[in-house]
Formats: C-alpha cells, sequence, structure tokens
C-alpha cells in the first residue's frame, strides 16, 4: 500500500493523505504499536487520534490526517506515523 | 424580551442568528460545544471573537459556556450506528443547551440553522434531533439561503472571523443520514447511558 502525497483540506488547517488502494486497518494492533512507542492515543473505534507534535488521525479506511497548516511538517509527521504504523 | 440560550459553532450562521435575536432585544447567552479532538483550536477562537465584536454592537454580557463534547464523541462512535451519528451527536447538543437554559433562567433554545444546508439540517433530522428537548427552539435563519446569511455575516463583520482556517469535524461520518427515524434513534441511544454523559458535560462546563 503507498499513500498519496498530502493534499490541504478544504478548512486550510490540516493536510490529508490517502492510501492506495483504499483498504481497512487493523485500528488495535496501530494502536498498540503507536502506545508501545509511548504515543498517547484517542481510540473512538472508527479512528484513531495519536497525539505526536501535532494531533494526527487515522482512519480505518486507511486516510491519515494531520493537524497542522505547514506543509514540510505535515511531511515529517506523515512519515513518523507510517514509520510507527508499519504501513 | 425573553432570555434564550444560543448553539454557537463558530461558523457563518450562528453569530448572523444571534445578531437578529440580540436586535430585537433579547437576553442571551452562548454555548459552544467543544468538539476536540474531533476538531481544533479554532471554532472556539472564532466563537470568542464573534461574542467579542457582538458584546460591543450590542453592548450585552453574553456569557459564554463551553463545554466538552469530544468525550461525547467518542461514546457515540464507539457504541452506536455511525450512519445517524449526525443526529444523535445533535441531541445532545440540544440536551446540553436546554441544561443551560435551566441554569440560566432562559426559556428558548437558538441556532443559526436553515433548512437543508446539510445532512443534519434535513427537516426529519431536525424532528428527530430536536424530540430530545422541551424548550422551544427558535431558528431566525430558517427560510435563508447560504449567499443572504453571508451578506449579512459580511455586513456585521462576523465572516471574515467565520472563514478564518478550521479544521472540519472529524467524527461526521462518510454517509450520514438525511431520514432518520426517531424509533430508531432512541434504539441506538439505549446502547449508551445518556443521563451520566450529560452530567459529565454539565460537571466540566466552563463560562467565558
Amino acid at each position: 500500500m503507498t499513500y498519496s502525497s498530502l493534499r490541504l483540506c478544504s478548512g486550510r488547517a490540516a493536510y490529508e493523505s490517502v492510501p492506495t488502494p483504499r483498504r481497512s486497518l487493523d485500528l488495535a494492533k496501530i494502536r498498540h504499536r503507536l502506545e508501545a512507542d509511548g504515543v498517547v492515543v484517542v481510540d473512538a473505534r472508527v479512528l484513531l487520534i495519536a497525539r505526536l507534535e501535532r494531533e494526527v488521525t487515522i482512519a480505518r479506511d486507511g486516510r491519515i490526517l494531520i493537524k497542522s497548516a505547514d506543509a514540510r511538517e505535515a511531511e515529517r509527521l506523515l512519515a513518523q506515523v507510517l514509520s510507527l504504523v508499519g504501513t | 424580551m425573553a432570555h434564550g440560550v444560543m448553539l454557537m459553532s463558530g461558523g457563518i450562521d450562528s453569530p448572523v442568528s444571534l445578531h437578529y435575536l440580540l436586535r430585537q432585544g433579547h437576553e442571551m447567552t452562548a454555548v459552544h460545544m467543544d468538539n476536540r479532538p474531533f476538531t481544533d483550536d479554532s471554532p472556539l477562537e472564532k466563537v470568542l471573537d464573534h461574542l467579542q465584536l457582538l458584546r460591543a454592537r450590542y453592548q450585552q454580557r453574553l456569557p459564554l459556556y463551553v463545554l466538552p463534547h469530544g468525550p461525547t464523541q467518542i461514546a457515540l462512535m464507539r457504541n452506536t450506528d455511525r450512519h445517524v451519528g449526525c443526529v444523535l451527536c445533535r441531541r445532545f447538543m440540544w440536551r446540553s443547551a436546554e441544561k443551560i437554559a435551566e441554569r440560566e433562567g432562559a426559556t428558548f433554545l437558538a441556532t443559526g440553522e436553515a433548512l437543508g444546508q446539510v445532512a443534519s439540517q434535513t427537516l426529519a433530522n431536525m424532528r428527530s434531533a430536536t424530540a430530545a428537548v422541551e424548550l422551544p427552539i427558535v431558528r431566525p435563519l430558517i427560510g435563508f439561503d447560504k449567499q443572504e446569511i453571508e451578506a449579512v455575516a459580511k455586513e456585521i463583520g462576523t465572516y471574515g472571523i467565520s472563514t478564518r482556517p478550521g479544521l472540519c469535524c472529524q467524527a461526521v461520518p462518510d454517509r450520514p443520514a438525511t431520514r432518520s427515524s426517531l424509533v430508531q434513534i432512541l434504539h441506538e441511544e439505549e446502547r449508551i447511558d445518556v443521563d451520566a454523559i450529560l452530567d459529565e458535560v454539565i460537571r466540566h462546563a466552563t463560562v467565558m
């Protein structure tokens, strides 16, 4: 699975990346990986919110949203999340 | 004139709706449902700026209650059907506003809803959502179209605040129901402890 380049959301306050092809993520497994790395995670069943340097939302359908309007910061956090979740 | 409680989102519509009620001379109390972490800090910042502007314009105290809504969203997302998530969410907003109205001695609730703008504002969903409360609900913008609302927002100076960057609600499902039935909604609410959730919301209210 590969992730698209980041796209600024319509509200201009976050960047989003979507996986190709779309697939359902095992959020329970991802949550355990993140928590094992010391990341605080909010588990809302259909999505996780990981408290990194900025909050990052990981949806069950694979979408990742980074709460930052700074493209470079968002790229860096996306790489960090992908390495942590192992996708 | 009456005392009402206005739900404020930080968007374009609610400050315009509040403007009309203040212009009529009603005493108003604002309520903002703080949706973090499903959004960012921007909605609360926008509401604070909207109120600062309207306080100055109408020389009214306009207290703001900020109520935590994130934990409610988590309970709904974990336990209920996502398709009707927006209606269930809305019911908690109304209930919370009604609790604040009881505390403040207010006799009506108000919003910036206009018919059919988004999924949560279809007639069927409005009915399902507002069945959760007993106080009358006033919707000054109900027959307005978006262009009319935006024109007033620009005139009173709230448009620029509302359109600053901000994160959309992350809890909105991919395909929200536009025609919910009250029977289905009540069935979904059996999966959660409504009173306990509401008590927590009110217990953590802050006034600004």
